[in-house]
């Protein structure tokens, strides 16, 4: 872990940025988030020729408004109460991906060579009642089944492990292999080394429109304009890596995304002497709460926030900002006398399945989505398997569940 | 608890009282709220708590002046609100918080913010070592404890402020030894242009002069066209360095002279807390010389904002004009309160305004010629070197965010990258020099660069005086 934040040196230099886009590329990469950044890291370390042309600035949305935290254990929005055997197997199926996504984590700061504030510190999950405990059981139970290791505590055995929280929680659920990362460095550090590997970048490049060029069939040949604020460009391949606004550039190519949106809230607070290794997360309410490396609290866990006319996004709510609150004082009542610094919002698009949108479209060959709904967690990953996919043809096989047509009804 | 009143005032200085007064006088109900523990403001801070005056006289015709105004807010159909602070204001709810009392709402018809403005932080080699301080924090310290930061002020600034400041600390017995003024010595351009404005100003001009002649009989030299450049010590203020100054404020080398001191006190002016302005996306005019980011607004303080209120901007905090100006500005907003949600006749209002209205014309032309003089420029954003700290909060060293500025004009992208800003001041103390940063980079006006997004709550709070368990989350994203 050398260098600290290695993006602050000669990347995207304002000259550079300012300079005309390249005529044609290989490969083009719409949007500047995780998904795009890694995506271009990944095409570029394979030699591909990649431009990645973004908005706004890079990491500037989901990727970087996100609480950083991963959610390899199942999370709340996931568990109904009476689950059915398919549904178990479901969630377990989603576990070993996260799994696999784990994996990715633990070797990311040595592939990119950075700090990115990647700390495996277990994941705490509490149930406040009886019916809770129950459910928390049963979660402990798919995620055993899966390869997640995961212990139950109770009573003193709980108190003794965390004796932070409150001393009458029902009991808890301890995840080693949960962690968190600084969603302000990974993405900018992707976009980092990827230019260092060739990849372009344009920012403040907003694209308002991917042609499709009719060359009799032709391969090899350039198959998309895509036109900018900032002049054209052509590419045999484009991927649309927009996150919550996938769905506007796929449909001009005639392509239904659909795609849910919600605001969500976060809370961060001023620092405090360094005592929360561990996430904590609520298996019947609405919180994540975590100690930053910077010492600050960061809690969110999906409080919404209020929806607001472009370019405001969303704005916070009082209510989510007490209501979370009250949430994290139930289960860390020392937190009380910490000030709350700064509330923010970060938009979170997910697909009906909850499941990522991966790979080339059969409709319009050369046309890839790259969306994923627990972004930061799966992201690098899947950016990853796309990249393998694009580099490797009739290898590099996608997950069928993640067929971008699937939703195209 | 939530608090119905057809108006609600948010600060209680000089423009946030007369709004407060005026309208209630003419019969509305109101509510008015301050974050200290007295009204006032900062102009007319009260002694502290365990002080007694016996002799008004001695603290001058401001103290004066001020006992007056806040004596306006003794009508039964005022309520106040003291140790309140304004958290954030979301559609017709004002939320605050207070120690004791908690989360308290207020529902109102129309909304006053009058939130002042606070010391313009100067960012230099040495600006955070103790002994630096600003003019208003030295100002706290001999109100209203009666007691001087050191025995050997140096004090650098400009404007009004340098003047009346460094002259005020004097009488109340502060050791100032030496005053800079980075503005020239004025032209007789300059001067002729201010005295064409003095008619109606002839009590600041007055001022002036006294503060001029308090100094000069303190034998305390004052000397035009100096900035200060550097503060140095181990562990406090030992010695600062100033310098000339070209015209743009950039220090000429060279020039430098080193002095001896054990307490530098800055006032180069105030920024306008527009806060709660930018949460209600109020529109602006960045005039450097008004503090840089002024309200847009009409003759009554009536803004355009988000907000489905009515929401008025009155006072220093919608651009810096002084204390005069922002009374009047409360007045005329408090008259067309009255005028469209009580019963003030429109011609009645035209003909009580009309006196007002002067006074704020004529208050405000002479602020522009003095602003004129007085002009804050570009230079003073250029004072720091590679490892001076810019954000104090997070500790943030100019090298570092050079290296972001140089791939992005955006200080919220900044902020996101180095940390600068995300302390305990929320970005009060770096933000405008980190612009400034990016507008020499960028070579675009600060006016055009996007600051941080405006969030709530717009200053700390604890979070267990405002956690609320009674509220309930929805079940999930999932019905």
């Amino acid at each position: 872990m050398s260098e600290r934040a290695p993006f602050l040196v000669g990347y995207l230099d304002n000259e550079t940025n300012q300079s005309a886009l390249p005529k044609s590329s290989d490969v083009v990469i719409v949007g500047g988030g995780l998904l795009g950044t890694s995506l271009a890291y990944y095409l570029a370390k394979a030699g591909v020729e990649t431009v990645l042309l973004e908005r706004d600035d890079i990491n500037r949305e989901a990727s970087g408004t996100n609480a950083g935290s991963f959610h390899f254990q199942i999370a709340l929005h996931q568990l109904t109460p009476n689950m059915s055997d398919s549904e178990r197997r479901r969630l377990a199926d989603e576990v070993r991906l996260q799994v696999d996504a784990a994996s990715l984590w633990d070797e990311i700061e040595k592939e990119l060579d950075a700090d990115l504030g990647v700390h495996f510190d277990g994941g705490i999950m509490v149930a406040e009642t009886q019916e809770e405990m129950r459910v928390l059981q049963e979660k402990d139970a798919i995620e055993k089944e899966a390869g997640l290791e995961s212990h139950i505590l109770t009573g003193d055995e709980m108190r003794t492990f965390a004796p932070y929280l409150a001393p009458d929680l029902a009991g808890i659920s301890f995840c080693p292999r949960e962690g968190h990362a600084n969603p302000l460095l990974v993405g900018p550090t992707y976009a980092y080394r990827a230019w260092q590997r060739g990849a372009l970048f344009r920012t403040g490049c907003d694209v308002t429109k991917i042609e499709r060029i009719n060359n009799g069939g032709d391969l090899k040949g350039r198959r998309f304009r895509i036109l900018t604020s900032r002049g054209d460009i052509e590419c045999n391949r484009v991927v649309n890596a927009t996150g919550a606004w996938a769905a506007e550039l796929s449909a001009q190519l005639g392509l239904r995304i659909p795609l849910g949106l919600s605001g969500l809230h976060v809370n961060v607070t001023e620092p405090r002497e360094f005592f929360l290794k561990s996430m904590v997360q609520h298996i019947g309410r609405r919180l994540t709460l975590k100690q930053t490396h910077n010492n600050t609290f960061i809690i969110g866990g999906g409080w919404p926030s209020r929806e607001e006319k472009f370019p405001k996004r969303y704005s916070n709510t009082w209510s989510s900002t007490t209501g979370n609150l009250a949430v994290a004082l139930r289960v860390l009542p020392m937190l009380a006398d910490v000030k709350l610094l700064r509330t923010w919002s970060g938009v979170w698009a997910y697909t009906k399945d909850f499941k990522p949108i991966l790979g080339e479209s059969a409709k319009v060959p050369g046309y890839h989505i790259a969306m994923v709904p627990t972004g930061f967690t799966l992201g690098p990953m899947v950016a990853q398997m796309l990249s393998h996919y694009m580099t490797s043809p009739g290898d590099g096989k996608l997950p069928p569940e993640f067929n971008i047509d699937r939703e195209v009804a | 608890m939530t608090i119905e009143r057809d108006l609600v005032v948010v600060g209680g200085g000089p423009a946030g009282i007369a709004a407060a007064s005026t309208a209630a006088s003419l019969g509305l109900t109101v509510a008015i709220i301050d974050e200290r523990v007295t009204f006032g403001g900062q102009i007319f801070k009260r002694l502290g708590q365990g002080f007694d005056l016996e002799s008004p006289d001695v603290l001058g015709k401001d103290y004066a002046r001020g006992a007056r105004l806040i004596k306006e807010l003794d009508q039964p159909s005022i309520t106040k609100f003291t140790a309140t602070t304004v958290l954030t204001i979301e559609d017709n709810h004002v939320i605050t918080s207070h120690p004791d009392e908690g989360v308290r709402r207020f529902l109102c018809k129309a909304l006053v913010i009058a939130p002042g403005a606070y010391d313009r932080p100067v960012v230099f080699p040495g600006w955070t070592l103790p002994g630096v301080m600003t003019a208003g924090a030295v100002q706290t310290m001999v109100k209203t404890q009666q007691i001087s930061p050191g025995k050997r002020i140096f004090f650098a600034g400009s404007g009004p402020l340098a003047l009346a400041f460094s002259a005020q600390l004097i009488k109340y017995g502060a050791p100032v030894f030496k005053v800079i003024e980075s503005a020239p010595f004025p032209s007789p351009a300059k001067l002729l242009s201010l005295l064409a404005s003095v008619k109606g100003n002839w009590d600041l001009a007055g001022d002036a002069l006294r503060y001029r002649s308090t100094l000069l009989t303190n034998r305390v030299p004052f000397h035009y066209g100096r900035i200060i450049i550097k503060a140095e010590g181990s562990g406090r203020v030992e010695e600062i360095t100033h310098a000339r100054v070209d015209k743009e404020w950039n220090p000429i080398k060279g020039t430098e002279v080193v002095e001896p001191a054990d307490t530098l006190c800055l006032g180069y002016g105030f920024f306008p807390s527009h806060e709660l302005f930018r949460l209600l996306d109020c529109e602006f005019n960045y005039d450097e010389t008004r503090g840089g980011f002024a309200v847009k607004k009409d003759q009554w303080g009536l803004t355009r904002s988000s907000s489905p209120m009515p929401v008025y901007a009155v006072g220093d905090g919608t651009g810096v004009t002084g204390s005069y100006s922002a009374e009047a500005q409360g007045r005329l907003a408090g008259l067309h309160i009255a005028n469209q949600i009580g019963s003030l006749a429109t011609s009645d209002r035209d003909l009580t305004s009309k006196g007002f209205l002067k006074e704020l014309h004529q208050r405000n032309a002479f602020q522009r010629a003095i602003n004129q003089m007085f002009e804050v420029k570009h230079g003073i954003y250029r004072l720091a070197d590679a490892d001076t700290v810019i954000c104090r909060c997070e500790s943030v060293r100019a090298k570092e965010i050079d290296q972001v500025i140089d791939s992005t004009a955006d200080v919220s992208v900044v902020k996101s990258y180095s940390r600068s800003g995300m302390g305990l001041c929320q970005g009060r103390n770096c933000q405008r020099q980190i612009a400034a940063m990016i507008s020499d980079r960028h070579n675009l006006p600060i006016s055009k660069i996007n600051f941080q997004t405006p969030r709530m709550p717009v200053k700390p709070v604890e979070i267990g005086k405002i956690a609320d368990s009674s509220i309930r989350e929805e079940k999930y994203f999932i019905q």
